[in-house]
């Protein structure tokens, strides 16, 4: 069966408790999931009182914890303005990206967890290798048989703008992570994050091989997973719409039918 | 995932069954018949309602009704043992269990849907 | 010391670092058949080409006519002469290609009603040397990096480069005749140390933006490379040219594009003057960025600054209009309604001068290869090492890089660097034996620093090292300032040895990789403040109050500088090539420069 609670050694349990430094202005609090793989005890919740005087976004107040209070905390982050992918988590149960989320969105205590469903590497690290894997399963790439030109291949700029809204993922992973189809079934479901970049090649008008794009994803499994669940759209912390891509998707397998 | 071999190979698994449009299209059009032929299937049963079973066996005896009434239920098997077959393969990984669970559904659909059919048609034809 | 077990990899050529330039050099090798390794500390699309924004420059001429001799010149007089004229001829002929090339990979440009690739205005860009002004950076709508680096990462699958994904490189592996042989490098989410060997390593580990309290840099913009070959006892090059872009969101420091002034955005002062008209007449806000931040820092020095502390500008993008802004800048309509909580179609940003991008780097030729000063040779090679991208020092953008001049660099050298690789490398030579020790020193620093218990945590120190250098080694610099800032770099460096760490694992110890970064970090904001403080003269990004004017006669060459375990500093110089490779072009004497 696919697993709805988690196995005994995930369980978390409570964890430490790290009070506000005296005087905080503007105190928070954060729940943070801890795990490390050397100790072999089980996950624990952190909690930790911040004064977030300084601290626009969900980032900011992660590095303070890490900077002032304790080093230890693992997390990835990188660019820091949400285009690299690095810091996506789940923060009050939503998967978003935590450079880009104001503390002030945020409400109440603040909880912190890393992308659900996906082994963790390390505290705040999953483990993305499969998600990967899965982007170069799809052969994500230009394919083309015809010589190229000496100069640029021509592009309207109508075909041009059936790009927009698909080549900017990040492959952050947050809206596959938030689907429960992926959860059940990652291992053979493509999930949102992929299935956009497939489509992203398959509405490249540059692009020769669109019909094996279409071969290769009709699957069950790979594709029709989707059950139109629509957790990636509201989740994409760029504004995306994988349900969107994948509906096209099938769509023109339908239509190459006849 | 504690295993050697390589994601690509894990990511890739048995590659694409070529399949899956057809099975996706027949649940979207057995679910159109059904929103039609369920709208009807009320109706009949609202004008039925203080009608006792006379009234209800001549209704079904008509061969429009019966006509429909057959198309209703097949729709009705095939969409639900569509729809039960996706939630098997969601939720069930253990492959025999699957498999036998796949095949009960089916050889349940199908035989639920005959005896239907044949209690309508033995009205309809007067049996 | 604990006993470390090492894994060893045979490779022909190792990459370090999977950004533009490393993945283009990573698929480059691949498909010559030379069996490549590249190592990166993330994942390859979250290095931080993927935040560049405005575009790539070519001279396409999509847009107008254009002519690759137009981009030379205008290189070596954004680089105010201090650019090696072989290496910008290459670059700048290999623009066309190259771009042609990345449209071929797939790259999604936006595109000009008859199809082709959209090009837009950029800083210090004319035609017919500084008389018009030219549109020459191929675009993708603002995210171009983010496009381009995708696209290499696609192309790294397709030629099957294989990657070590979040592996820190810790140090260099040298033979007893000074040849690089490989790296070692610690693998964060098995916690085990691998060494890789290759008959060449490839340096393409991006700038050191992170010695600056505020910059546009990504947290790991940490200068590894440099780090590296500091270690190693070589010098790095250009070091006190740091550029300030003029247009960092005020507070946060995300980078706003030039792009913006490209499409006819401006920037405005506290009494809502178009400043730049006085700075730059012909090319006003256009003008390249060292003027720009100079114009800026003077405007706000002189009390005409904006905010309660009068100490912004504001960039105004208006009258754009919203469908100009949808097309062709929504990236930053999204970075300055999340970052500086502003409706770009109403109200104008708020920016800064914020540190961006390092000129100064590993000093290498234009093939890439890491070059030092022998004897009499000023561009002996380094056997084995290779530099790319922002890690390097070509030096192709001299004292300030003109904006989209950096995502070329990238993709010429990194393409440059493997045809290189593949002209001295046969694929598959066995590997020479390397002595039992070879490791010895770089294994006892990870240790040492690993179970590190003084007293000054990374953080401390970090912020320690970006306060100094955002305070005096800024826009603007003094003999003062510099002296100061020499000694207060100095003390944070020797700060260092009581560094403490908390985390002793070796899985995702996050810890540690914050203090190795920050070693590499210090080393190089050593060489930056001292190679300042030496060179009295204002060239490009390095403005000094004390000394206004550019001195051609005694210092048009590049600074070669060493930093020592103790953090001493040693100086040398390499002449500036004053040469063109070909007779196509010639070569640009050194006179005002204005915009």
């Amino acid at each position: 069966m696919a697993e709805f609670s988690l196995p005994q050694n995930s369980k978390v349990r409570k964890g430490e408790h790290h009070p506000a430094p005296a005087g905080a202005k503007k105190p928070r609090t954060f729940r943070i999931y801890r795990w490390s793989p050397d100790d072999n005890r089980n996950p624990r919740l952190d909690t930790f009182e911040l004064d977030v005087s300084n601290c626009p976004m969900v980032l900011d107040a992660l590095l303070k914890i890490k900077n002032e209070v304790d080093a230890t905390l693992t997390l990835r982050r990188s660019c820091r303005e949400g285009i690299c992918g690095s810091c996506a988590m789940n923060i009050n149960g939503v998967n978003t990206l935590a450079c880009t989320t104001g503390l002030d969105e945020c409400k109440g205590d603040i909880s912190i967890y890393p992308l659900p469903h996906m082994p963790v590497v390390k505290d705040l690290v999953p483990d993305l290798t499969h998600f990967y894997a899965q982007h170069a399963a799809v052969r994500p790439w230009l394919r083309t048989e015809s010589a190229a030109p000496d100069r640029e291949r021509l592009q309207s700029p109508a075909d041009r703008k059936k790009l927009d809204g698909l080549y900017e993922c990040i492959l952050c992973a947050c809206c596959s992570t938030s689907c429960p189809s992926y959860w059940w079934n990652g291992d053979r479901y493509l999930g949102p994050a992929i299935l956009l970049q497939a489509y992203r090649w398959i509405v490249d008008s540059r692009d020769e091989d669109t019909g094996t794009r279409l071969d290769e994803l009709e699957d069950p499994f790979k594709l029709y997973r989707c059950h139109t669940i629509m957790n990636c759209t509201r989740t994409c912390p760029k504004g995306l719409n994988p349900a969107l891509a994948i509906a096209e998707i099938k769509k023109l397998i339908l239509e190459r039918r006849g | 995932m504690s295993d050697l071999r390589n994601p690509l190979q894990r990511a890739r698994g048995l590659g694409s069954a070529k399949d899956g449009v057809q099975h996706w299209w027949r649940q979207r059009v057995t679910a159109a018949a059904l929103l039609v032929l369920g709208i009807w299937f009320v109706l009949l049963v609202l004008s039925l309602l203080h009608g006792g079973y006379a009234a209800a066996h001549a209704a079904l005896a008509h061969p429009l009704n019966a006509a429909l009434m057959i198309a209703f239920l097949i729709a009705l098997f095939w969409h639900m043992q569509l729809g039960v077959q996706v939630v098997i393969e969601d939720y069930v990984h253990t492959r025999w269990v699957e498999l036998t669970l796949q095949i009960l559904v089916r050889f349940f659909a199908v035989l639920a849907a005959l005896l239907a059919i044949i209690a309508v048609l033995r009205i309809a034809l007067g049996g | 010391m604990d006993s470390y077990k090492i894994q060893q990899h045979k490779f022909d050529v190792v990459v370090v670092g999977a950004g533009g330039s490393g993945l283009r050099a990573t698929f480059g090798l691949a498909e010559k058949g030379l069996s490549t390794a590249c190592i990166s500390k993330v994942f390859p699309t979250r290095s931080h080409t993927v935040a560049a924004q405005g575009g790539i420059a070519s001279a396409l001429g999509n847009m107008g006519e254009d002519d690759w001799r137009f981009h030379f010149y205008d290189t070596i007089k954004g680089s105010d002469w201090l650019a090696d004229q072989d290496a910008v001829e290459y670059m700048c002929r290999e623009a066309i290609p190259a771009v042609i090339e990345l449209e071929h990979y797939g790259v999604p440009f936006s595109r000009t009603e008859d199809g082709k690739i959209y090009q837009r205005p950029f800083g210090g860009m004319t035609t017919h040397y500084g008389k018009g002004t030219a549109q020459r950076t191929c675009a993708a709508a603002d995210r171009t990096g983010h496009a381009m680096l995708h696209t290499l990462y696609q192309q790294a699958l397709k030629h099957q480069a294989q990657f070590f994904v979040e592996y820190f490189a810790l140090d260099l592996v040298f033979d007893s005749e000074g040849a690089c042989r490989g790296v070692l490098a610690w693998d964060l989410n098995e916690g085990a140390l691998h060494l890789f060997r290759g008959h060449a390593v490839v340096l393409a580990t991006g700038g050191y933006g992170r010695t600056y309290f505020s910059c546009t840099s990504a947290h790991t913009c940490t200068g590894d490379g440099g780090g590296m070959v500091l270690r190693a006892g070589l010098p790095l090059q250009d070091m006190e040219f740091v550029q300030f872009h003029p247009t960092g969101v005020y507070g946060a420091g995300c980078l706003i594009t030039e792009g913006v002034r490209g499409e006819g955005g401006y920037l405005t002062n506290g009494k809502g003057e178009r400043f730049m008209e006085r700075y730059a007449p012909s090319a006003k806000d256009l003008a390249s960025r060292d003027v720009v931040s100079r114009a800026m820092t003077i405007e706000i020095r002189e009390g005409r600054g904006i905010g309660e502390h009068k100490d912004h500008m504001h960039l105004n993008l208006m009258h754009l209009g919203s469908e100009v802004i949808r097309e062709r800048l929504p990236g930053i309509a999204e970075t300055a309604r999340i970052f500086a909580g502003v409706d770009v179609s109403k109200d104008p940003i708020p920016v800064l001068p914020t540190a961006h991008y390092n000129m100064g780097g590993i000093p290498t030729n234009f093939h890439g290869e890491v070059v030092q000063r022998k004897g009499d040779d000023n561009d002996a090679v380094v056997p084995g090492l290779f530099a790319i991208g922002e890690a390097a020092c070509v030096s192709v953008h001299g004292a300030n890089r003109l904006g989209s001049n950096s995502l070329l660099d990238l993709v010429v050298f990194g393409r440059a660097a493997a045809n290189r690789c593949a002209e001295l490398i046969r694929p598959h030579t066995p590997h020479p034996d390397l002595p039992a020790s070879v490791l010895d020193t770089a294994l006892a620093r990870f240790d040492g620093l690993r179970h590190a218990k003084g007293s000054t945590p990374t953080a401390k120190l970090r912020l320690d090292m970006q306060r100094t250098m955002q305070r005096d080694a800024a826009v603007f610099r003094t003999g003062q300032t510099l002296r100061e800032g020499c000694a207060n770099i100095d003390k944070v460096y020797a700060g260092f040895g009581d560094v403490q760490v908390s985390d002793r694992s070796l899985v995702w110890n996050s810890d540690l990789v914050e203090t190795l970064e920050l070693a590499n970090l210090l080393g190089q904001a050593v060489a930056t403040m001292h190679s300042a403080e030496q060179r009295t003269e204002s060239r490009g990004a390095h403005a000094r109050e004390d000394f206004p004017d550019r001195d051609d006669a005694n210092w048009q060459k590049h600074t070669l500088s060493w930093v020592n375990d103790a953090g001493e500093t040693r100086f040398d110089y390499r002449p500036v090539h004053m040469y063109t490779m070909s007779k196509d072009v010639d070569v640009v004497p050194p006179k005002k420069r204005v915009y």
